[in-house]
C-alpha cells in the first residue's frame, strides 16, 4: 500500500495505491475517486469484536461507523480519499500499543488494523459532547483528518488539550479528564470547560481548529429544518 | 514572550512561548493546548461592570483566561479562534488604542488594558453592536478573522460592507449609508453600508460569516 497526501494542508486529499488483493477500509463517503478495477463493499465495521454483541454495544451507545472496503484485484489500483471539511490529513503507522482516534477524525486504514469502537476511557465524562473514540491496534497504515492543521506534540512530561482539539493519541499516554485551571468555577466560566491532561511518553495529535465551535458560530443563524 | 503564527492564512494558530514569569491573557475558549505546568486564572474581562456590558451588548465573552508561567523553564501555549482564517499581531505603543468588532479579539499581553467603548447607534444599525471592545497599549494584541485580514489606511471617508470590518483605530467613526441610492442598494445586494469617517488604519476580513450564512440558508431544507 502506497500513500501520498496531496494539497496539504488546507484541502488535503490522500491517494492510496493498492497491491494485488490488498484491502483499504475507509469512512463511508470519504471516497472521491477510484480506479475502475476496485471492488467495494460496505460494512458496519471490520475487525475483531464485531458480531451481534458488538452491534448491540453500538446501538446502546448510539455509536456506529459505516465503513467502505476497497479491494484491488490487481496491483496499482488507486483510491482517492478526502474528508468533508477543510483541513489536513495525517499518515500514521499503527504498531505496538496502538492509537486512539476521535471518530470524526478517522479517515481510512489498512485492513490489518483493527478498529474497536467506543473506547471506554473517556466515555461517561464526554456524555455532553457528541464525540466518541476509536481504538486502533494491530499493524499498518492509518489516515487521520483534522479541521484545520494538525500539530504533533511529543509528550514527555505533561500536556493539556481542549477536548474539541484532540485528533489522536498513542496509547502509551495516560490521560485524565480534568478542569483547565485550579478551580472548577474558573474552568467552566473561562470557556475551556473540561480539558484532557496527558501524562507519560508518546505522541499526541491536535487540530488547530474545533469543528464544533465553528458549527456553533454558524449553525444557530441558519433556518430551522422543515420537518 | 515569543510567538509564532503558524498555518497562515487559512488556519492561523498562535504558538506562544512563555518565558518564566510571562503571562498572556486570552479570550475564553481560545486555548487549544498547552504544557501541563502553565497556570490558568479566570477573571472578568476588564473588571466586572465592563465585562457585563461587553457580554450583554457587545457579544464578547464575560471572562478571560490569564496563562502564567510560574516555573523556571519556557512553556508553550497554543491559542486559536472558532472561525477558520487569519490572525494578526499588533504592537501597541503606550496609550495607543484599537477597537474590535465582536469576536475578533483573541489574546493580549498583560499590560494591555481591555475596555468597552460606546460604538454608537450607527454601529448598532449596521449590526455591529452598540458597544465595542477597546484595547489600550502598551503591549501586543492578537486578533483574528474569518478569511484573510487586510489593513487599510483611510483618510476622510471609506465604505465597508457589513460584516467585513474586524478592527479599527479609535479616531474612526461609523455612519450608516445606502450603497448608491435606495433602488441601487436593494438591487445590488449591498443593502446598508458602513460609512467610516476619520484618519487611521482599519482591518478588513476577506470573507464574512454573514455571507456564509446567506449562502447556506437556502440549502437548509
Amino acid at each position: 500500500m502506497k500513500i501520498k497526501i496531496l494539497q496539504q494542508p488546507d484541502c488535503a486529499i490522500a491517494r492510496v495505491t493498492l497491491e494485488t488483493r490488498e484491502e483499504l477500509v475507509a469512512e463511508a463517503g470519504a471516497m472521491v475517486a477510484m480506479s475502475e478495477s476496485i471492488n467495494t463493499s460496505t460494512t458496519l465495521r471490520q475487525g475483531k469484536g464485531g458480531g451481534i454483541l458488538g452491534g448491540l454495544k453500538r446501538m446502546v451507545a448510539g455509536e456506529s461507523l459505516f465503513l467502505s472496503v476497497f479491494r484491488s484485484p490487481i496491483s496499482g489500483g488507486e483510491v482517492f480519499l478526502a474528508p468533508k471539511l477543510l483541513g489536513d490529513i495525517l499518515h500514521y503507522q499503527v504498531a505496538g500499543s496502538g492509537l486512539v482516534v476521535q471518530a470524526t477524525s478517522y479517515l481510512a486504514s489498512h485492513s490489518d488494523v483493527d478498529i474497536d469502537l467506543g473506547f471506554q476511557g473517556f466515555k461517561s465524562l464526554f456524555s455532553g459532547e457528541n464525540i466518541f473514540w476509536l481504538d486502533l491496534s494491530g499493524q499498518g497504515d492509518v489516515l487521520i483528518n483534522s479541521f484545520g492543521g494538525i500539530y504533533e506534540v511529543d509528550v514527555k512530561d505533561e500536556y493539556i488539550v481542549d477536548t474539541g482539539h484532540i485528533v489522536a493519541f498513542e496509547k502509551t499516554l495516560n490521560f485524565e479528564i480534568t478542569k483547565s485551571g485550579s478551580s472548577w468555577i474558573g474552568a467552566f466560566l473561562g470557556g475551556e470547560g473540561l480539558v484532557c491532561r496527558f501524562r507519560g511518553q508518546g505522541k499526541l495529535y491536535c487540530q488547530t481548529h474545533n469543528s464544533t465551535a465553528f458549527g456553533q458560530l454558524v449553525g444557530p443563524r441558519l433556518p430551522a429544518k422543515e420537518s | 514572550m515569543e510567538y509564532e503564527i503558524r498555518y497562515k492564512p487559512a488556519f492561523a494558530t498562535l504558538f506562544m512561548t512563555l518565558q518564566p514569569g510571562d503571562s498572556i491573557i486570552a479570550e475564553a475558549g481560545a486555548m487549544v493546548g498547552m504544557e501541563g505546568k502553565v497556570s490558568i486564572k479566570t477573571t472578568f474581562s476588564g473588571g466586572f461592570f465592563s465585562a457585563f456590558i461587553k457580554n450583554l451588548l457587545g457579544g464578547e465573552s464575560l471572562f478571560v483566561n490569564t496563562f502564567t508561567n510560574k516555573t523556571n523553564q519556557p512553556l508553550e501555549v497554543v491559542l486559536s479562534q472558532a472561525t477558520i482564517g487569519d490572525i494578526v499581531a499588533v504592537e501597541l505603543q503606550r496609550g495607543q488604542e484599537l477597537c474590535f468588532q465582536p469576536g475578533a479579539y483573541i489574546a493580549s499581553s498583560k499590560a494591555v488594558k481591555l475596555g468597552v467603548g460606546w460604538a454608537g447607534l450607527a454601529s448598532w444599525f449596521a449590526r455591529e453592536g452598540l458597544f465595542k471592545l477597546k484595547v489600550t497599549g502598551p503591549g501586543l494584541v492578537f486578533f483574528g478573522a474569518y478569511g484573510g485580514i487586510t489593513p487599510k489606511q483611510i483618510t476622510q471617508e471609506f465604505i465597508v460592507d457589513n460584516g467585513h470590518l474586524v478592527a479599527y483605530e479609535p479616531g474612526i467613526k461609523m455612519g450608516v449609508g445606502l450603497a448608491g441610492g435606495l433602488l441601487g442598494s436593494l438591487t445590488s445586494g449591498e443593502g446598508f453600508i458602513n460609512k467610516l469617517r476619520g484618519n487611521g488604519v482599519i482591518y478588513l476580513q476577506s470573507r464574512s460569516i454573514d455571507g456564509l450564512v446567506k449562502f447556506l440558508s437556502p440549502k437548509c431544507r
